[in-house]
């Protein structure tokens, strides 16, 4: 199998172009629910070009870090986009297994730690500590998604997990669809939306470990983090909404974006509908994931 | 107990101590005592007679009668009395014994009156600067009779920085404030912090300070003073206004015709409706539950029109003059009125059984912030945080004024004295104030809107006024004087001494509860700070002479415009 590059600069594009319209629909849907007009849809296009356009400010401790904390978020964005499948075959399932994709999706969370180390400022270390307590306590869910479908299809290639591996089991497969119910309660905390916005927290933490960014660096970040729902939205639905029901390709690209959407509109109303849990509270939510994951492995192992 | 009663009772246990008493009414009350015996009157007033702790004044009366006075006022709330124990000092020897170790609710009304007059509570254990900048020179005292109300004191070091307390041991320090999203004013709160625990925190606030006390003392006049009172707050300016009226109509003897007390209560009712609807929007935010912030402005906002048609303002109705009100409430409006509260109240119905069914909510805010009742009475806690814990305490019904006296409703209390019991009684008193408002709609009677002052005010009088503010009670001392203004007035807002309370209330709490649980108090930093005399912002000043401020103002009075 060879890298199929332009499916992958495709995806890339797609994330580039689609995630600012995706926020669009969040603020907007979000304004809708809360009974005000909202900003029209290409309102994050016009911020993201503002931010770019300003002057470059260093003020943090170590501007370099700030940078390059910046740029990695995004470029890990993107590079997950290049490997997952985006309504075609995953393009660079040649490149990376399975591994690599819980590598570089640790590698998010840890943008931020250099965000927010970079700037040192006692908000930002509170937010990165968050930030630190919530990986460690998430990050093993996703990797147990990922597992349980790698078991499942008895491989780490990308094509094969990501193409639904999660129900690849014989008979009904529990493993798989427990895993949805989970990642499902989850998905609010991957991609960091109330009530899991702990680590930047506006009322509490002033942003936390973004509070010093501004201009095209704020720019990047906040895209990386309007990329970072499609991205995760991609991987859920690679791995439990995968059927596209059709042989054209592009009409099976067409529904990936209409699934995307529909998770964007899921995850806009439960933020509007909820109250921010304290880290605490968080925590212990996700210990309870976890440790409901660990038996989902367990049953996945014994091939249920 | 009534107040004979009360006067019976100190000369019994004080003799002599006790110098002269003035029962102005069956709800005032002035005793005049020793200095010496002041701070053991105060605490039998406090602890063996239960009294609450309202606030500390102090006045330099040199210019009549050669002395300090000092007066310490407490409410007994059950009996419909307010007391002020006053003192008078000598000239020379401006010291008294500090009263803070037996009332603690008296902390901050002791430093302030050393500051501002150079008052020295004697034994007053934390004796810090509250109002006055630590670059502003000592022995300046600016409510002293002898210094201008724009006096600028030579070495007065704008750039000073604070000089905080060292933090305890194994605490790093976090800095909250002076500006932060969920403050609404500048204030300053040094958390001590260890890992996620708040273990305490200093305060430093005072940083907008207006001189409003000083200026009216010193340049405005009796009927100007309301709408500097209103300019107190920036959401409760009405009840400044109503009680700044009051107390120079009690100290006068002035009392305003009925229509005129229905107006001010139903001005005063809705402002209790939009500050408590601004309130559980702003809880909600702070939350980081936006829909409901939004939609409690939404409902809010029918309110601020209403305000709008009735006396040309959104917000600062600029409703009281001294005898009566400015704006009259017309029968179309009366309709309108009626037909947006029962919109609202319907509204609200929905948005109070969608918060009481949500478990998310109750999780961040039950048993957070919880204020015992024993820190409420410590600290002179007022308000929803009162009443939340718990305290049965509310000035419309305790200390009857305005209409209130002739209508009927509810005190709300619950129990825990967390922020969900605090935000449950404002959610509920919503409803009160549709119902105070619906009654004075069915009870106002036609008649005229004040009543004519032909002559000039009694010099030397004392009047005391509480109002109930959404956000506690506003009490208003005003002693009146010669050139048609008062000699003394003393503003004491609710946050001022809700604020007290904060410190405890977020003790071993964590970082993440800090923010709601200020937010809980709904404080109003402006209210706070409304003294002092300089302007740091700018830096620059002008300087006027007294005589071109005066000339400006009667310009611009003449002509209705800026000077």
């Amino acid at each position: 199998m060879t890298v199929n590059v332009l499916a992958g600069l495709l995806n890339v594009v797609m994330v580039l172009v689609a995630a600012p319209f995706l926020q669009g629909v969040q603020r907007k849907l979000t304004a809708r629910i809360q009974a005000r007009q909202g900003p029209p849809l290409r309102q994050p296009y016009y911020d993201l070009l503002k931010l770019l356009g300003k002057e470059d400010i260093e003020v943090a401790e170590t501007p370099a870090m700030q940078r390059f904390a910046a740029l990695l978020a995004l470029a890990v964005v993107l590079a997950i986009a290049f490997l997952v499948p985006m309504g075609s075959a995953a393009p660079g399932a040649s490149l990376g297994d399975a591994i690599l994709l819980i590598y570089l999706l640790t590698l998010m969370g840890i943008c931020t730690l250099l965000a927010g180390l970079a700037a040192g400022s006692t908000y930002s270390l509170i937010g990165i500590s968050r930030e630190m307590m919530a990986m460690v306590t998430l990050e093993p869910l996703f990797a147990v998604a990922v597992l349980v479908a790698a078991l499942h299809v008895g491989s780490l290639h990308l094509d094969l997990v990501l193409n639904g591996g999660s129900y690849a089991a014989a008979g009904i497969p529990w493993s798989g669809l427990l895993m949805l119910c989970l990642m499902l309660l989850a998905f609010q905390a991957f991609v960091q939306r109330i009530p899991f916005d702990i680590s930047e927290a506006e009322t509490e933490l002033m942003e936390g470990p973004l509070m010093e960014y501004s201009g095209p660096k704020l720019a990047l970040f906040k895209y990386a983090q309007m990329a970072k729902l499609v991205v995760f939205s991609a991987l859920f639905i690679g791995l439990f909404v995968p059927w596209a029901g059709t042989s054209n390709p592009v009409l099976a690209w067409l529904l990936f974006w209409v699934k995307a959407l529909v998770l964007v509109v899921l995850v806009t109303a439960v933020a509007a509908l909820h109250v921010r849990y304290r880290i605490d509270q968080a925590i212990r939510y996700f210990a309870v994931m976890d440790v409901a994951s660990l038996g989902v492995l367990l049953l996945a192992a014994y091939g249920y | 107990m009534i107040g004979r009663e009360l006067i019976v009772r100190l000369k019994e246990a004080f003799g002599a101590a006790i110098q002269r008493a003035d029962l102005p009414s069956d709800q005032r009350l002035f005793v005049f005592v020793e200095p010496s015996a002041l701070k053991a009157i105060c605490h039998h007033i406090f602890r063996a007679c239960d009294a609450r702790y309202v606030v500390t004044i102090g006045a330099d009366d040199r210019p009549y009668s050669g002395q300090f006075l000092v007066a310490h006022n407490f409410a007994f709330d059950r009996d419909h009395l307010l007391c002020s124990v006053l003192a008078y000092l000598p000239a020379d020897y401006p010291q008294v014994e500090s009263i803070s170790d037996v009332v603690p609710a008296a902390n901050w009304g002791e430093r302030e009156m050393r500051d501002l007059l150079g008052i020295e509570p004697v034994g007053h254990r934390y004796l810090k600067r509250l109002v006055l900048p630590d670059g502003w020179p000592e022995g300046v005292h600016p409510l002293r009779k002898d210094l201008p109300w724009n006096h600028v004191p030579a070495g007065f070091d704008s750039s000073r920085e604070f000089n905080f307390d060292d933090p305890p041991d194994g605490c790093t320090v976090v800095p909250f404030g002076p500006f932060h999203p969920t403050l609404d004013e500048p204030a300053h709160f040094r958390l001590y912090v260890e890992g996620e625990f708040v273990r305490g925190c200093e305060y430093r606030g005072f940083m907008v300070h207006r001189g409003i006390e000083k200026l009216a003392e010193s340049v405005m006049g009796y009927d100007d003073i309301p709408l500097l009172a209103e300019r107190i707050c920036g959401i409760c300016g009405c009840v400044h206004n109503v009680a700044y009226a009051q107390a120079v109509e009690a100290a006068a003897g002035v009392s305003p015709p009925p229509r005129a007390e229905y107006i001010r209560t139903i001005m005063l009712e809705l402002e209790r409706l939009h500050s408590h609807l601004l309130w559980v929007g702003l809880g909600c935010h702070v939350l980081g539950f936006d829909t409901l912030f939004m939609h409690s402005f939404r409902i809010r906002e029918p309110v601020m029109r209403l305000a709008e048609k009735i006396s040309g303002n959104r917000k600062t109705y600029s409703l009281c003059v001294i005898g009566g009100a400015r704006c009259d409430i017309e029968p179309e409006l009366q309709l309108e009125m009626r037909s947006v509260l029962d919109k609202l109240e319907a509204e609200w119905k929905q948005v109070v059984a969608a918060v009481s069914g949500d478990k998310n909510i109750q999780r961040r805010t039950r048993g957070v912030g919880v204020a015992t009742r024993a820190l409420v009475k410590d600290t002179g806690a007022l308000g929803p945080v009162a009443r939340a814990s718990g305290m049965d305490i509310d000035c419309r019904r305790d200390h009857p004024y305005a209409a209130y006296g002739r209508l009927s409703f509810d005190v709300i209390t619950e129990k825990d004295g967390d922020v969900w019991a605090r935000l449950l009684v404002r959610a509920k008193e919503v409803f009160q104030s549709v119902r105070i408002i619906r009654q004075c709609l069915e009870k106002i009677e036609p008649g005229p809107l004040k009543v004519p002052i032909p002559d000039e005010l009694p010099v030397g009088r004392m009047g005391l006024s509480s109002v109930e503010a959404p956000r506690g009670e506003s009490h208003h001392f005003v002693m009146t004087g010669e050139n048609n203004r008062p000699r003394r007035w003393r503003v004491r807002a609710p946050t001022y001494q809700n604020l007290q309370a904060v410190p405890s209330m977020i003790k071993d709490q964590r970082i993440a509860d800090m923010t709601i649980t200020l937010a809980s108090i709904d404080p109003c930093f402006s209210c706070t700070d409304r003294l002092e005399t300089i302007d740091v912002r700018s830096g620059a000043l002008r300087t006027w002479t007294q005589e071109e401020l005066l000339q400006a103002v009667r310009v611009g009075r003449r002509h209705g415009g800026q000077p």
